[in-house]
């Protein structure tokens, strides 16, 4: 148990239901992510390319027209720089050096005839005639010793030669490699408050229906007339809020209904019960003679079990329906226990009966004790009545797993076969008893009211074994506390 | 002693009454709570007998008004409930007592003179306590019997305490179970008679005269002249 509660809130749904919906929303940011720098990405290629196009062909139509003379290299050269001072996304970074950009004049062999740019362009040549290229579509181009790579568009002119003009993508390459890191930031710390807000807003609502199931579960254990709080909001938790107790409504009443027809029930016998014994109790007060006197003691003889009866079978019906009135407080079974055993004892070493007790020492139930001392005097009544000499009833009590198991067992001649199995019935009597058959009735209708259980078996060995089981009083106390710190974090 | 009787069913009311009375007491008699509340403001009543299912109101709350109004004489209740009310209860704990009908008569007077004797001498704290040539010593825990020490348990020992304590009534078995166990139960077996028996022969020793008295279908009663 200790490891299921060591860490509640990994264990709670409102963490599952977080994770999972944090999950769902990183992901679909990602995505979104991903489409949105695509379309960056090639926006801003396309931009350099237009500019690279329209560029080479201002050059190439420029190095077309000038003449071949000493002056072409130069004009060509000026128009060139000039060119490349407009280049787009230019950062102005790196001080006048103008990496950035480089104009090239090659035929299909040989050397270059004219360079731009920074170095001698050897490298750039050898890079673009290792290349495939398209004519008239801009083109990647890695050249070594440059770290970015550069974006060529070339064109053709008359002389046979070409013209290439490249623009280095280190800006654009920048551009886009700040923009994914701040997306990045961003999409952390997006993710963290949106799991962060999930997470709060469902540990509030489940929160509440946890409050609600705690409510109702105390409810069915003790009184039937408190509601489950919550029942303000319009939204799904408060209709269930109201719908239970609307259902706890009609309960109410139904077990509100049983107690006033058996409560009736008994005062309607009750008063003619009163007035019969209490006359036949004045006439035997005066002078009769000894067999009138006899025959009416007898008859109040008979009232007796009679009211008894009427009382248990009552008290059955109610705790079956459970609807049996119940005013708990800690008991002590081991303390109740022998108690019980101290009346019983003289009673059954008198019939030749021995008894003994086995118990390890203080056992708390939650319980009625009323209840509790009829249910262990019905046990013994039983042993009591039913034993033959020189048996032996053995009673134990012991505490595990949040349960309290009572044992009462003899080694006697044990249940009859054939009632065995209707042993808890009403009005179920072996054909040698002389009582109303309601005692075992009556025992597990209380013991299951308190939440407990009994079991009636026969022996192995001989004889008959009956367990009680009851709920230990800290399981109560500890369940309580639980839930509802969990709630309030 | 002056008794007041709240009681709505008649047959009940008059058998009672007659029993009463033939026991020595003066009865007035209510059917409603409007007229015991009326009789018990003009008069000073040494016990209230009251029914809690009366026509007009319940008699907790009778009682609780009448409590309020300044009457203190100790109230027995008579309910045909079944299931005994924790109010009920909580009125026990104030020294009244409860009966659930039907009751027999001798448990009725048993009860009525253990409330009086309640009411007159509510301490009882004397270290010895002596009926006839019985004697109890509280504080040694001993009882002797014409200077001769009685072998009695412990539970014995409280057990002659309960009877001595009501030395020349009757006191039923329900009596016994409730004061001298603390159970309200009530056992179809003989356990109570089976403890009794056994006191009974380590007190009444041969050669003296026997104290402790059987009143058959009733209870017991200890001798007290």
């Amino acid at each position: 148990m200790s490891s299921k509660t060591a860490n509640p809130i990994m264990h709670s749904a409102a963490w599952r239901i977080s994770l999972w919906a944090t999950l769902a929303f990183a992901i679909g940011t990602m995505l979104v992510f991903a489409m949105l720098h695509r379309f960056v990405a090639n926006d801003i290629q396309r931009r350099s390319d237009a500019w690279l196009t329209g560029e080479v062909a201002v050059l190439g139509d420029v190095a077309g027209r000038t003449p071949k003379d000493r002056l072409y290299g130069r004009v060509v050269r000026e128009v060139a720089e000039l060119a490349s001072r407009e280049v787009p996304n230019k950062l102005r970074s790196n001080g006048n050096e103008n990496d950035s950009v480089f104009f090239l004049q090659a035929g299909d062999s040989g050397s270059a005839k004219l360079w731009v740019g920074s170095g001698d362009g050897t490298a750039n040549l050898a890079a673009i005639r290792s290349t495939r290229v398209l004519p008239d579509v801009p083109f990647d181009l890695r050249v070594q010793g440059f770290g970015s790579p550069f974006r060529v568009a070339s064109v053709r002119i008359e002389d046979g030669s070409n013209i290439y003009l490249g623009l280095s993508e280190h800006d654009e390459l920048h551009v886009l490699r700040n923009l994914r890191v701040r997306f990045f930031t961003l999409w952390v710390a997006i993710v963290l408050l949106g799991f962060v807000i999930v997470f709060y807003a469902t540990w509030k609502m489940l929160g509440r229906v946890s409050e609600i199931t705690e409510a109702a579960s105390r409810i069915g254990q003790s009184d039937l007339s408190s509601r489950v709080p919550d029942t303000r909001g319009n939204d799904e938790i408060g209709h269930l809020a109201r719908t239970l107790n609307h259902m706890l409504d009609r309960i109410e009443s139904t077990v509100h209904q049983l107690h006033t027809i058996t409560n009736s029930l008994a005062h309607d016998l009750r008063s003619p019960l009163t007035a019969i014994r209490g006359k036949l109790e004045t006439v035997l007060a005066s002078d009769v003679r000894e067999d009138h006197a006899e025959s009416i003691v007898s008859a109040i003889d008979e009232l007796d079990r009679l009211t008894e009866f009427l009382n248990t079978s009552l008290d059955v019906a109610e705790a079956r329906a459970d609807a049996l009135r119940l005013s708990r407080v800690e008991v002590d079974l081991d303390e109740l226990v022998r108690g019980m055993i101290d009346l019983y004892e003289p009673s059954m070493n008198d019939k030749g009966i021995g008894i003994q007790i086995r118990s390890a020492g203080s056992v708390k139930v939650l319980a009625d004790p009323a209840l509790l001392h009829r249910v262990i005097a019905n046990l013994l009544d039983n042993e009591l009545k039913h034993l033959p000499v020189s048996c032996l009833v053995c009673v134990s009590l012991r505490a595990d797993d949040h349960m309290a198991t009572l044992t009462v067992e003899d080694n006697g001649p044990g249940f009859d076969a054939e009632i065995g199995r209707h042993l808890f019935e009403r009005r179920v009597k072996g054909r040698a008893s002389r009582g109303h058959g309601l005692g075992l009735a009556f025992v597990e209708a209380v013991v299951r009211v308190h939440g407990g259980s009994v079991t009636a078996v026969n022996r192995h060995e001989g004889g008959a074994q009956l367990t009680v089981t009851l709920p230990l009083c800290e399981v109560q106390k500890r369940e309580e506390p639980h839930a509802f710190a969990l709630l309030n974090g | 002693m002056q008794l007041l009787l709240v009681e709505d069913e008649l047959e009940i009311q008059r058998f009672l009454k007659q029993s009463l009375t033939d026991a020595g007491y003066e009865v007035d008699t209510a059917t409603d709570g409007r007229a015991a509340a009326e009789l018990a403001s003009g008069k000073r009543y040494d016990v209230l007998i009251v029914d809690l299912g009366l026509p007009d109101q319940d008699g907790i709350d009778l009682i609780l008004k009448l409590r309020q109004s300044g009457v203190s004489s100790p109230v027995l209740i008579l309910s045909a409930r079944r299931s005994v009310d924790d109010r009920v209860k909580g009125l026990e704990q104030g020294g009244d007592d409860y009966l659930t009908k039907p009751f027999a008569l001798a448990e009725l007077l048993a009860r009525l003179r253990n409330l009086l004797r309640r009411n007159l001498a509510a301490s009882e704290e004397a270290s010895r306590l002596r009926v006839l040539d019985l004697e109890l010593d509280f504080i040694r825990r001993r009882a002797s019997r014409g200077g001769e020490v009685l072998n009695l348990s412990p539970q014995e020992f409280v057990l002659l305490e309960y009877l001595c304590r009501h030395a020349g009534r009757v006191v039923t078995r329900s009596m016994l179970l409730s004061e001298v166990w603390g159970m309200r139960i009530q056992p179809d077996t003989n356990v109570v008679d089976v403890h009794i028996y056994r006191l009974r022969g380590k007190v009444d020793i041969e050669g003296r005269e026997p104290l402790i008295k059987t009143l058959r279908g009733i209870g017991y009663v200890l001798k007290d002249r």
